[in-house]
């Protein structure tokens, strides 16, 4: 190849050799480039190939396993009925409700930072992401301190006279669903914030210039721009919450219990192996249908504003 | 929001909402760290009296803190290295080659982020289970990995994006080899976004509870996995002084960061925190 660009060309091909022999270097470098990226991406493919893909294929297989050596779908059967399809139900119905509540209160603070100076928001910012990296075990053992039967709140109710003080706040569904969207309130923050953000405000001002009233600009402008936002979050917020574990364990009481739990008592104390793969199959065919519909929720939204443009 | 941002009331409204939010993810925070001083654990706030009383039975004799913070901090450092070592290489060749197949690519590296941890745990028991590893510190290091690795490639790659190529060319073209010019230009303009990465994988690891619950052994206990075994079974009034040490650790950890991004000038490199994992995601956005 060398020889080829080194060499003096032949009078005939002149005016074609330099193009074919740049051709030929681009290509080369290109193919270099292309080696360079596959040398660099293996150590991290095969890694989670041997401890991430693998496992879950392990998983699986584990699952469809009979007692026997045949396969079957005992196991699955056996998770959808009983008391295993009622923490399944429990799992869902919490996720439910905390990802509800997570976007609600989520949607308040991002509005309302997203509309400071900068410097304040990005003190509020600091103590909504501060938290995030703080060890949820901890936080909840907080939220058990708060919480509890004599715990600072039910302590300052009872000393206010509050009627019905000491009020029950730990060790139900209330005190799960509180600690939970707790841990989860920095992810809805921050993803309603930034789509906050981007949204242009010329556009209400432009609604309201041309007479519309407050609430049709937030019903008819403000809400449709969030809207997606919303989506994206409320769904991501339901995915994290269906593998969650720390908080309902430690603040719910048996009627609380979620899949996660149950997975880590079967093989904990139960050596149950085959059941708990068949409940984290579950667990995980449950989040790729969450992302799939995150996925088709986008492909649609865009269709939309294409069609909107053309 | 509109509408109630323009009427006194409604700002009112929104001003007292955030600042109850804002207590909401505080207070069970700031309440650990003032009671870990007060002398009766449990009981009143603020506490009728100060201590330090906590702190001195952790490291008493015949505590078992000491040891599950050693072997934290060694889990959390072979974690560290490891995900260093992966997130260095697939974030240069996610950013910096023609990868074939890159968004497969990435994808792969970001699905530990969103698969329910308690499936990636329970798979990893049924690998070092046969293979009589449960218990072993580098076991758990490796499953720890698995989540901490997505992190680190996401803050390289946002390092890498903010380092102008153009250096590394004007550099080869003087001449430099490609070992020169990744130790004399690459690295130091990406030491901020390295101590980052190292920082937040170290902070993954230290705080990872399900790996490290179904990977260890009875003489393997992790500070987070002691922590919930004693809020669930016993009750050790120390347990405050230990959750506030790992809240300092943290806040610390944040604070290097910080600090190093300020240092290191980066005005470019956005996303040293990496604030959404999950985002990512969502947005379906791919390294560009």
């Amino acid at each position: 190849m060398a020889g080829s660009v080194l060499a003096p060309a032949p009078p005939a091909a002149g005016p074609k050799a330099p193009a074919v022999s740049q051709g030929r270097l681009r290509r080369a470098l290109s193919e270099r480039r292309t080696r360079f990226g596959l040398l660099n991406a293996a150590p991290v493919v095969i890694y989670l190939l041997v401890l991430f893909v693998y496992p879950i294929f392990s998983t699986l297989l584990l699952s469809l396993k009979g007692e026997g050596g045949g396969w079957t779908l005992h196991w699955y059967a056996d998770a959808l009925q009983g008391s295993n399809l009622k923490v399944l139900l429990t799992t869902l119905r919490i996720s439910a409700e905390t990802s509800l509540l997570s976007l609600v209160i989520g949607f308040l603070l991002a509005a309302a930072v997203s509309r400071l100076k900068p410097l304040w928001a990005g003190l509020v910012m600091i103590i909504v992401i501060v938290p995030h990296f703080i060890s949820a075990l901890v936080r909840t053992y907080g939220w058990i301190i708060l919480l509890g039967e004599h715990g600072v709140i039910n302590d300052a109710l009872t000393d206010l006279g509050v009627p019905g003080a000491p009020f029950q706040m730990l060790y139900n569904e209330l005190g799960v669903v509180i600690g939970t969207t707790s841990v989860m309130l920095p992810y809805t923050v921050l993803l309603l914030y930034a789509v906050m953000k981007g949204i242009d405000r010329r556009l209400p001002a432009a609604a309201a210039s041309m007479g519309a009233g407050r609430l049709t600009i937030f019903r008819r402008v403000y809400l449709p721009m969030v809207a997606p936002g919303l989506v994206n979050a409320g769904i991501l917020c339901f995915i994290l919450c269906l593998g969650y574990y720390l908080t309902p364990a430690l603040m719910g009481g048996p009627k609380q219990a979620m899949v996660a739990s149950l997975i880590s008592e079967q093989v904990m104390k139960q050596s149950q192996w085959n059941g708990a793969a068949a409940l984290g199959i579950i667990l995980l065919l449950l989040t790729f249908g969450g992302l799939l519909l995150l996925r088709l929720i986008k492909v649609l939204s865009e269709a939309a504003k294409n069609r909107g443009i053309s | 929001m509109i509408a109630l941002r323009s009427t006194l009331a409604g700002r009112i409204f929104l001003t007292v909402a955030s600042t109850v939010i804002l207590l909401f993810l505080a207070l069970p925070i700031v309440l650990i760290v003032v009671t870990s001083f007060g002398k009766d654990a449990f009981g009143a706030f603020p506490p009728d009296s100060w201590t330090l009383g906590w702190y001195k039975v952790l490291f008493a004799d015949g505590s078992k803190w000491p040891a599950a913070l050693s072997l934290s901090a060694l889990i959390a450092s072979l974690t560290t290295a490891f995900s260093l070592l992966l997130g260095i290489t697939a974030a240069t060749a996610l950013v910096r080659s023609n990868l074939p197949l890159r968004s497969a690519v990435y994808g792969l590296v970001l699905a530990p982020l969103v698969i329910p941890q308690v499936v990636i745990a329970l798979g990893l028991f049924l690998l070092f289970e046969p293979a009589a590893m449960l218990g072993s510190p580098i076991a758990i290091a490796l499953g720890h990995t698995v989540l901490a690795s997505p992190i680190a490639v996401m803050i390289l790659m946002a390092t890498l994006k903010g380092i102008d190529e153009r250096l590394e060319d004007a550099a080869a073209s003087m001449g430099a080899g490609r070992l020169t010019v990744a130790r004399r230009i690459t690295l130091p303009l990406a030491m901020p976004g390295m101590i980052a990465a190292a920082v937040f994988s170290f902070i993954t690891s230290f705080d990872e509870f399900f790996i490290s619950q179904f990977l260890s052994s009875v003489d393997t206990t992790t500070l987070p996995v002691q922590v919930f075994n004693v809020l669930q079974f016993d009750v050790d009034p120390s347990v405050t002084a230990v959750s506030a040490v790992l809240i300092a650790i943290a806040v610390l950890a944040l604070v290097l960061v910080a600090a190093v991004r300020r240092l290191g000038g980066g005005g470019k490199q956005d996303g040293l925190l990496p604030t959404e994992p999950a985002v990512g995601l969502s947005t379906g956005s791919e390294p560009s």
